[in-house]
């Protein structure tokens, strides 16, 4: 399974590349290709660690100017993808996450766990969302799903909004435990990639009892959980 | 870090039913350049967030109990650049760390070891403004031995020091860091001596390094001598903190210092150098601190509501009434 063919994410990258050359500063730019190139080159994980930490140093974490013709091939390449707004440095880190050699697949699935192993908070949310963009999709599984039980509202951003990883990738409890989390923590749901797709009679289920405990604690009941759960507002 | 266990003597007398009034210094700007709060409430970020605290640093310490495996420190690090973070935002302050190996910890050498080789990965961070807080507390060899080492690590990262000077034979623990500093060619000026009093200020200044004062009830300074201290040396490179922390401490030591500065006849100007602009200018030389970032993440969770309804981006704290008994 798999959520774009192999030339599809260096098409995504060409177009990340276009982006950069255009935002970037010179400077900035020469900077990033000389450590990518040290990034893979390197057996172990010190230049990728350095690169992705100082990347905010070098790029601005201003939003992306991004082209229309831009924004849609992008969803041409990766439907539901979307990177409207990104910041630069953003953009900058999963770029050069793009350009890590995947051959050796052990190698790869560690270098990128370990950086999620000591991510600070504005890191994580450029590594989830780039969860579309790694090889061996089903590697990060369990990743998403541990993102998905994070406290921090703007990881679970990164992995709920214009993101078509979960929707493809997760299990119906995981994906439904998205949903739910979504719904509890009042995330803007219409930005989840496969939201009507992916209901379930399991989840509407849920939902249902959803909806008479809010209404049983004089809360409100958010008007998306009606429409999933078909059901009418009393 | 304090504390007596004698609670029967803190709980007894009158309890204090009245509220603490702030207004003098009300559009006043703070910046708390040491202060613990993974060990607060989201009630002190509130109450800080409304005393004018913008911004604050969060040294690495130790958390009341000693860790026994090195998995522990990578999550403490790794909780003060991702949730803790995330915590302080909520309440739009911006929140910066200092991470190092604090010197009670530095005498388990087999994990001391250990953590060495972890903190490189932690420095380069962003938002981490510095190595700290690290120093004496014994005064071991081990201590030492560790404290030289990170002053290396911060030599070669071009990241200011925040030196813990310890509690018990105070004077020569701050005499010997600051000689040991010297001693590995490290800048005065990258160095913010932490915990001064009055008998340790005046060398500390003339020898042209950070003097930061902690306002902390009991075994620290307290505020009224704190005012004496900036009548006499003037503002220049001193700073005050909280240190607040799990002991009973105060997380707006800044904003009542500056109401007490205020009124003993302190110029406002010198009362921002010591309670704003000092703190910036010395942790400012990591390359780590933009002003603007201030005000930026308090704008971002505005202007990021949602066109058609509350929601807050990254959920912002909404701000709930203290003194209702109602709960809902």
């Amino acid at each position: 399974m798999i959520l774009a063919e192999l030339t599809h994410l260096k098409k995504l990258s060409d177009v990340f590349l276009q982006i950069l050359e255009r935002n970037l500063s010179t400077t900035a730019l020469t900077w990033l290709q000389q450590k990518i190139a040290l990034v893979v080159a390197e057996e172990k994980s010190v230049q990728l660690h350095l690169c992705f930490s100082h990347l905010p140093r070098i790029a601005s974490k201003g939003k992306i100017d991004l082209l229309d013709e831009e924004a849609f091939r992008i969803s041409e390449l990766m439907p539901g993808f979307m990177i409207n707004d990104w910041t630069l440095d953003k953009l900058s880190r999963i770029w050069m996450l793009m350009q890590l050699p995947s051959d050796h697949k052990e190698n790869y699935v560690k270098k990128i766990n370990s950086l999620f192993a000591t991510a600070e908070m504005n890191e994580q949310i450029a590594l989830y969302a780039a969860l579309p963009l790694y090889h061996y999709p089903e590697e990060w599984i369990t990743r998403c799903e541990e993102g998905i039980r994070s406290n921090i509202g703007t990881v679970l951003e990164a992995i709920m909004y214009h993101n078509p990883y979960p929707a493809k990738f997760l299990s119906q409890p995981a994906w439904n435990q998205l949903v739910l989390k979504a719904f509890f923590t009042e995330k803007d749901v219409h930005l989840i990639v496969g939201l009507n797709e992916r209901v379930n009679e399991a989840l509407k289920a849920t939902l249902g009892d959803y909806i008479k405990e809010r209404l049983a604690a004089n809360r409100t009941v958010a008007p998306e959980i009606y429409q999933l759960t078909q059901q009418t507002k009393p | 870090m304090c504390c007596n266990e004698n609670f029967e003597e803190r709980n007894k007398g009158e309890k204090i039913t009245t509220t603490l009034d702030l207004t003098e210094i009300s559009g006043m700007n703070f910046f708390d350049p040491h202060v613990h709060m993974t060990s607060r409430t989201t009630d002190d970020y509130q109450a800080m967030a409304d005393a004018g605290i913008v911004a604050l640093i969060e040294p690495a310490f130790w958390l009341g109990q000693p860790r026994t495996g090195i998995d522990s420190f990578i999550d403490y690090y790794s909780s003060l650049i991702g949730w803790e973070r995330f915590r302080s935002s909520q309440f739009g302050i911006k929140h910066y760390c200092t991470i190092g190996l604090n010197s009670r910890e530095a005498n388990n050498e087999k994990l001391a070891e250990q953590v060495m080789e972890i903190l490189p990965s932690f420095i380069f961070k962003e938002g981490v403004v510095g190595i700290g807080e690290i120093g004496f507390d014994d005064q071991t060899a081990a201590e030492e031995k560790y404290y030289r080492l990170q002053l290396e690590l911060a030599k070669e990262a071009g990241l200011p020091v925040q030196i813990h000077t310890p509690h018990r034979d105070k004077k020569k623990g701050t005499q010997r860091s600051m000689d040991i500093a010297i001693e590995h060619g490290l800048d005065p000026k990258m160095i913010i001596v932490d915990h001064n009093n009055e008998e340790t200020v005046k060398e500390v200044l003339d020898r042209g390094f950070w003097a930061a004062f902690t306002i902390y009830p009991f075994t620290k300074m307290g505020n009224e001598r704190m005012v004496e201290v900036v009548k006499q040396y003037g503002p220049e490179r001193i700073m005050i903190n909280s240190a607040a922390d799990w002991g009973i401490s105060d997380p707006l030591a800044i904003p009542k210092t500056a109401v007490l500065m205020k009124r003993s006849g302190i110029s406002l100007a010198d009362i921002e150098l010591v309670t704003y602009r000092n703190a910036i200018s010395a942790f400012a030389q990591s390359g780590q601190i933009d002003e603007h970032d201030f005000i930026k993440i308090k704008d971002i969770d505005q202007s990021q509501k949602f066109a058609s309804n509350s929601i807050l981006r990254g959920g912002q704290q909404p701000r709930i009434d203290k003194n209702s008994i109602i709960i809902s």
